[in-house]
């Protein structure tokens, strides 16, 4: 008998090739696991048990018939609710698109169900992704595994609280400014904002263009690898003009180790305003780790990165207003009854559809990019964007990847932090990543001193380095013992093989 | 509007009719502190001395249009275009007027 929340992608994939159980078997357990664990953690917004059950027939029909099976065969995956699935609703967490039915299938997701893949849902998130909790959620917030009192994070909350609890063993998320790692972190997986271009993005709802990313979160470096292999597989999406045909083996040398490695890190980042002692001694248990494993650290500077956040909520603000002036109620989503004319039916339809933050995201950018206020905001922070990013390629010349915390803290309190500026600072270390093009990944290091929750450690590196990037992560997951950790109350219960 | 002026109630109304979201009195009030707030927020970016800093709008500097062969694909039937529209009518989404009065803002 084994623990299907005990497996990584690969065992479960060479165990169904085996006969050891079916893929039927494993969605079985898959479902058993949701049902008896989502009451508490609140990740999904919609399970699939239907897709989930045909994905896995076709999986063990393609076995039986001696077809070669995918690299994710039979794996339990899960997707964050801005990404088309046909079979299901894709609602952002909005109120605006609660009933709008998947037109199509988004590229990531497609890739991942042709690698063999079974589809347990749609998981929870703030609202069109705006947020760090997953409290904006028009339907209901999630609850961080480690302990129900505390957020998950987000954006993409549901994604890694769904992973954390061991629910599904991978789930893909999005990240614009920090909403893959930091609800990685906050809930002990990982999780990896790819290179910009590395991922289509095709079928996925768009928050900011020139930031926005889709990723996996898992609980072990070696099932990101697995299902970022499957996401490129294919190469460059005609779908996505953003999308490159970049290396697709991102395994071969996952274990080659840091030996001979060069790791940036930032002195001054580490008295930043905000930021947790027991987030600043993980760190340096990290980098000591490294440094055993026999990485070089270098200190390094990202000078910019101060004006990271200023020029971030620009430009991510900008791009949201006008990625959901789409939303008017006339083609798709909510619409407002009883209306005389279209621009009532507009602004009344957007007043009812949106949540707080959806909207106030919006006016902002809405006030951004007015006339005579565009020269004072959104051109700098386009040229704060060229300052950061040459920043970092100085950086990339001394350093093969670069270590930061990725959140300032552990998990908050749902609720504990209600103001929303002060909610955009928590995103420092993760958004300047974004505004480059760069990849990134959070790694879980250890329980903090203080919180006794999971910390986690953000390496940085150059864009489409991604591979080098997960061997560096995996050098320092093994150095630790959080490798494939299920958070403690929610291991050991069903979903048995 | 000008980026040295702090930001009035009239302005945030105007900015909501343009970003065409009705707001409430009291939403009115609540989005004026939170756009003072963040607007002071974004203050750094006008502190920088950018002269002669070349704008970069896109990650990828050197983007270039993917094309495919010009041949008919299929796309969206016309059932599934419509299938998540509130109104409908036939083959067309369904608006209220927009000539005459309906046209008015």
């Amino acid at each position: 008998m084994a623990r299907l929340d005990e497996l990584s992608a690969r065992q479960i994939a060479a165990g169904i090739a085996a006969g050891d159980f079916t893929a039927t078997e494993v969605a079985e357990a898959a479902l058993e696991a949701v049902s008896e664990r989502d009451a508490q953690v609140q990740a999904f917004l919609q399970v699939s048990a239907d897709l989930a059950l045909q994905a896995a027939a076709a999986t063990d029909a393609a076995r039986a018939a001696g077809r070669p099976l995918g690299v994710l065969a039979g794996v339990p995956v899960a997707f964050k609710d801005n990404m088309n699935l046909m079979g299901t609703r894709t609602t952002c967490a909005s109120r605006m698109l609660e009933p709008y039915e998947s037109a199509y299938t988004a590229t990531c997701v497609q890739r991942l169900l042709d690698a063999g893949a079974t589809p347990l849902g749609k998981l929870n998130m703030d609202e069109f992704a705006f947020g760090s909790t997953t409290d904006s959620s028009a339907f209901h917030p999630t609850n961080n595994p480690w302990d129900l009192s505390r957020v998950p994070g987000g954006s993409s909350g549901g994604s890694a609280a769904a992973v954390a609890s061991g629910e599904v063993t991978i789930a893909l998320g999005t990240d614009t400014g920090g909403s893959i790692r930091q609800p990685a972190a906050l809930c002990g997986v990982v999780g990896m904002k790819p290179s910009y271009g590395m991922v289509s993005r095709y079928g996925v709802v768009a928050f900011g263009s020139s930031l926005d990313q889709v990723g996996p979160l898992a609980r072990r470096v070696e099932d990101v690898a697995v299902t970022m292999g499957a996401l490129t597989h294919g190469g460059r999406d005609c779908h996505d003009a953003t999308s490159q045909d970049a290396t697709r083996d991102f395994l071969s040398h996952l274990e080659d180790g840091v030996e001979g490695c060069a790791i940036g890190i930032i002195p001054a980042l580490m008295e930043a305003e905000g930021l947790a002692p027991e987030v600043r001694s993980a760190m340096a248990v990290a980098a000591q780790r490294l440094e055993t494993a026999g990485a070089r650290i270098v200190e390094v500077d990202l000078p910019n990165m101060a004006s990271a956040i200023s020029a971030y909520y620009v430009i991510a603000s900008c791009e949201a207003f006008s990625n959901l002036a789409r939303f008017d109620g006339v083609r798709y989503g909510y619409q407002e009854p009883g209306c005389k004319t279209l621009a009532e039916q507009s602004a009344l339809s957007r007043a009812h559809g949106f949540g707080p933050e959806a909207k106030r995201r919006q006016m902002l950018g809405a006030y951004l990019l007015a006339s005579g206020i565009y020269d004072a905001y959104y051109l700098p922070a386009q040229q704060v964007r060229t300052l950061i990013t040459a920043d970092y390629e100085r950086a990339f010349v001394q350093v093969d990847a670069i270590l930061m915390p990725t959140s300032p803290t552990a998990a908050w309190k749902h609720g504990a932090i209600s103001d929303p500026a002060a909610l955009y600072l928590a995103d420092i270390f993760t958004i300047s990543n974004n505004i480059a093009g760069n990849c990134g990944i959070s790694v879980p290091v250890m329980l903090g001193e203080e919180s006794g929750l999971p910390i986690g450690a953000q390496l940085q590196g150059p864009a489409f380095a991604d591979a080098r990037l997960l061997t560096i992560a995996r050098a320092l997951e093994q150095a630790g013992d959080a490798a494939g950790m299920v958070a403690p109350s929610f291991a050991g219960g069903g979903g048995e093989l | 509007m000008s980026p040295d002026q702090p930001l009035t109630r009239e302005d945030v109304a105007g900015i909501a009719e343009y970003a065409r979201i009705a707001l409430t009195d009291d939403e009115l009030d609540e989005m004026c502190a939170y756009l003072r707030d963040a607007v002071a927020l974004l203050e750094p970016i006008r502190e920088y001395d950018l002269a002669g800093v070349e704008p970069t709008f896109h990650p990828i500097g050197a983007l270039t249009n993917v094309v495919r062969e010009d041949v008919v694909v299929a796309g969206l039937s016309l059932e599934e275009a419509l299938a998540n529209a509130a109104s409908r009518r036939g083959s067309s989404f369904r608006v209220p007027a927009i000539l005459g009065d309906g046209g008015a803002a």
